[in-house]
């Protein structure tokens, strides 16, 4: 046909011309020290910007740069006592008494519409977090406050029940400071669907721009914050399906900033891009299989397998775990001595366990009953297979890829795994109600063992983290002894290790990763520091120099 | 064809009530409760309060009930997971979906017709043989598997296009300015694209066999005996025959586009009723899945009313057998 050359040429022509000019910056402006615009690719979205109502760690990477806390964990992470915390929204503080902590406001504070910040706000904000119609999940961990008070406008009193190494982290932690003059009129059983919760006003760095539901979030530096001018003065959260897409986005250059590069594979590639830089972190996860130790659906009787303590001892034994996180995670997380985050400061690979030792752990079934009678490769006693039920959630590439491996494993030792792969509403009910055999959890944790460990292996979390329903006295004894008497540290150390010692010779779980984060951030952006626990938690003092801002940077609109 | 029109709304309306009986019945008999995420559980008391809230502790039958109740107010009630009416969550989403599925569409239409007609011409010799090979290759791919390629390609190597996303953020927070829209364009590209592109390896297929049917028809040869130029022939006197095929796969696209958008825009980051839903669907938000089935069997029953529309104004045949008693 004569004329399709053109056609083709002229629409080649057009889509080239499209590219370009889309392509093209716009006339640019800001310059100086605090013109710097990031882009973080995220891999999930906010629910709701309201701190007592949204469980999601990316709702507290963005409102914890609208809304500041009393006091902040300082760079060590330590959460006993109260000197290594830092001043936030409270200038001072002090112990009345052994249980009574009295916070000094700043009195620069400001609200963003202007109102200044007091210390009714304070007494508003712990009344809403305990209040039962808010339904905060933060409120089990202000147990301990009997009553939270004002002496006068700058000045607010916390009164716990009993002295405690971790009262002061208990009282600031988790309370992001709300402002009552603008919430106070909002049912507090609507709190979930409040108005506000989608264009909040904050007293911190940052104040709320706009929010596009599936795109991005975007903050603006509050150029008055009295607490130093935050050097960025746009950041901007792009919202992708899943942390693999958010990782495309930062390879591709349309995001600055990745929270975590979750694979050794996507850490190679943000290492051979020379535009990027990598933070390695400690990460705050560990996973583990968990067997279930009462009966299926029926926690009154034990598990017809997992009751037995050295059946469990020799799985565990018979578990090359190193191996298998190796094939996994490469160097990007450690095995555990025990059911410990990296960022607990409990962590000490010095903890005794149990050792991977496949004929220790062949003997051990064997004396116990299991052996091969008919040759199938299959342990079985009595005439029952040793074989179980392994369950774990579809969404999760990691766990999958996991199962696989230990699905191998046990198959050399004789036992053979059936995987149960449902999604994760499916998995979590059924994990909770206990109708699984053994499950290959994930716990993502707080900076202190001191609530998720009780919630988790002793029986005040049976009905809810404590899915396989591990029960020792002593376990309870010890942990009792570490969160609430233990006079300082050391001593707080030497019953948490006493604790899970003690738990690991019960084996009621394999303790298979904890994980180690790497983020990345784009090269011109300097002074990048990061806290464990909250990756931006430090955000503010992140800059771009002034001889390294780019057009996108720049860019006035 | 009043009459007409009136009962196929009527049986449309039919439809998309059935959709939305058996989507509702559906995800409430799947096992899971809408109780968080993989990140972070909801505890579980929180998790009954907030079914107790939504009324999903209450039995079945009444939960339809007072579903239907308020959907007959206009209301399609509120979302457990994203905290707001599920009405303004579509709303947010369809205009993204729609622009996405009618791109995709006009790409599916314009390549696919226009391959169609060139094979068609050169039936038999390379172009065709070439085109058609080419055409079922891209037919037999998994549409999400296409757009992972051309999202490597384009977008991670060669770095053409955006990643993903609808638009820059820093540059283009709206759609304000002409140079927004490009930008808008330019992020729509490698989805639309992709959609359109496994469309189109498919419309060229009914396409060339239609054209080949219709210019072996007497017409054609007439046309062609008096002399008209072999272009006139084609595009004039067989073409609007060969489209009444194509029509019917018009009809038919539309549920291929929604489903196909589900999975384009997980891929791209596109932040379409697809995304929604899916994310829906994994956390139990049963107001959103259902208010997404509404809303997609609504429009795949209006495309395809349209397309029969369009088949009666394309053939005059069934206009007037149309006025006897429909189509």
């Amino acid at each position: 046909m004569p004329t399709a050359r053109p056609r083709a040429g002229l629409t080649f022509a057009a889509l080239a011309s499209l590219t370009l000019v889309a392509g093209c910056e716009r006339p640019v402006g800001c310059t100086g020290e605090y013109c710097g615009t990031m882009v973080i690719a995220s891999g999930g979205e906010p629910d709701i910007l309201l701190p007592p109502v949204s469980e999601f760690s990316i709702t507290r990477d963005v409102t914890d740069q609208l809304f500041l806390k009393l006091a902040d964990l300082g760079a060590s992470g330590n959460t006993i006592g109260d000197e290594d915390f830092q001043p936030q929204l409270a200038q001072r503080w002090e112990w009345d008494t052994p249980t009574t902590l009295v916070f000094h406001l700043d009195p620069r504070a400001r609200w963003q519409d202007g109102q200044a910040v007091t210390a009714a706000d304070v007494a508003f904000t712990y009344d809403a977090y305990t209040d039962t119609l808010v339904k905060s999940s933060f409120r089990s961990s202000l147990r301990q406050v009997a009553a939270v008070t004002t002496r006068d406008s700058l000045t607010v009193v916390f009164r716990f029940r009993q002295r405690y190494p971790e009262m002061f982290y208990d009282a600031v932690y988790h309370l992001r400071i709300l402002p009552a003059h603008l919430l106070r009129e909002v049912p507090r059983d609507q709190w979930r669907s409040a108005a506000f919760g989608r264009a909040p006003v904050g007293d911190g760095p940052y104040r709320f721009v706009v929010w596009k539901a599936g795109e991005s979030i975007e903050l603006a530096a509050d150029s008055t914050f009295f607490l130093g001018r935050p050097h960025l003065r746009r950041v901007i959260w792009r919202f992708t399906p899943d942390q693999q897409g958010a990782v495309t986005q930062l390879i591709t250059g349309d995001a600055d900033a990745v929270e975590v590069l979750v694979t050794p594979d996507n850490v190679q590639r943000a290492r051979a891009d020379t535009a990027l830089a990598t933070y390695p972190y400690k990460g705050s996860a560990y996973g583990y299989v968990g067997f279930n130790l009462a009966a299926p659906g029926d926690s009154t009787k034990p598990h017809p397998l997992f009751g037995d303590r050295d059946l469990r001892r020799a799985l565990v034994m018979a578990t090359d775990r190193e191996r298998v996180l190796r094939n996994v995670f490469g160097d990007l997380a450690k095995v555990p001595p025990g059911p410990l985050s990296q960022v607990w400061w409990i962590w000490d690979p010095e903890i005794r366990e149990l050792p991977y030792d496949s004929g220790q752990a062949a003997r051990l079934l064997t004396r116990t009953g299991w052996t091969d009678s008919d040759g199938d490769g299959i342990r079985d006693k009595d005439g029952r297979p040793l074989a179980f039920r392994l369950l774990l959630p579809t969404t999760s590439a990691v766990r999958r890829q996991y199962a696989r491996l230990l699905q191998e494993q046990f198959r050399i030792a004789g036992v053979e795994v059936q995987l149960d792969e449902v999604d994760f509403s499916l998995y979590n009910e059924r994990a909770r109600a206990g109708r699984f055999d053994a499950l290959l959890n994930v716990w993502n944790t707080d900076p202190t063992p001191s609530s998720g460990f009780p919630q988790t292996w002793t029986p005040a979390g049976f009905g809810r983290s404590n899915y396989g329903r591990y029960d020792n006295p002593e376990v309870d004894r010890l942990v009792d002894q570490a969160v609430a008497s233990a006079a300082n540290r050391d001593q707080a150390r030497r019953a948490w290790r006493a604790a899970v010692e003690t738990l690991n010779r019960d084996a009621p779980g394999i303790f298979l990763f904890a994980t180690s984060n790497v983020a990345a951030v784009h090269k011109r952006i300097a002074d990048v520091t990061i806290r464990p626990d909250s990756w931006l938690a430090l955000l503010r003092t992140w800059r771009i120099p002034a001889d390294r801002l780019t057009d996108r940077d720049r860019v006035e609109r | 064809m009043a009459a007409w029109l009136v009962r196929r709304l009527v049986a449309s309306m039919a439809i998309v009530f059935a959709v939305v009986t058996i989507t509702f019945f559906v995800v409430h008999l799947a096992h899971g409760k809408p109780c968080g995420s993989d990140d972070r559980p909801l505890p579980p008391e929180i998790c009954q309060a907030l079914c107790r809230r939504f009324g999903c502790d209450k039995p079945l039958l009444e939960q339809y009930g007072k579903y239907l109740a308020a959907l007959a107010r206009g209301d399609l009630g509120e979302s457990i997971g994203l905290h707001r009416p599920v009405a303004d969550a579509l709303a947010d989403a369809i205009p993204n979906t729609f622009t996405l599925a009618l791109a995709a569409l006009l790409i599916d239409f314009a390549l696919g017709l226009a391959l169609g007609i060139y094979q068609a011409v050169r039936a038999g010799r390379f172009g065709d043989v070439a085109v058609g090979n080419v055409a079922l290759l891209v037919n037999s791919m998994p549409v999400f598997w296409l757009g992972l390629v051309l999202l490597l390609v384009f977008a991670q190597w060669l770095r053409w296009f955006p990643a993903g996303g609808i638009t820059n953020p820093i540059l283009c927070p709206r759609l304000d300015s002409p140079y927004c829209l490009l930008d808008f364009l330019w992020h729509l590209t490698l989805p639309a694209l992709t959609l359109g592109l496994v469309g189109a390896a498919s419309t060229a297929r009914y396409q060339r066999a239609a054209m080949l049917e219709v210019v072996r028809q007497d017409y054609v040869r007439t046309a062609r005996a008096k002399g008209l130029r072999e272009q006139r022939v084609l595009l004039v006197h067989a073409l609007r025959n060969a489209l009444l095929p194509i029509i019917t796969l018009f009809g038919l696209a539309f549920p291929f586009l929604f489903t196909g958008a589900v999975l384009i825009e997980t891929v791209f980051a596109w932040p379409g009723m697809g995304r929604l839903a899916v994310n829906a669907i994994f956390q139990r938000d049963y107001p959103v899945v259902t208010g997404a089935a509404l809303l997609t069997s609504a429009m795949v029953v209006l495309g395809n009313l349209i397309a029969d529309a369009l088949y009666a104004v394309a053939d005059p045949r069934i206009r007037v057998r149309g006025g006897e008693g429909g189509p």
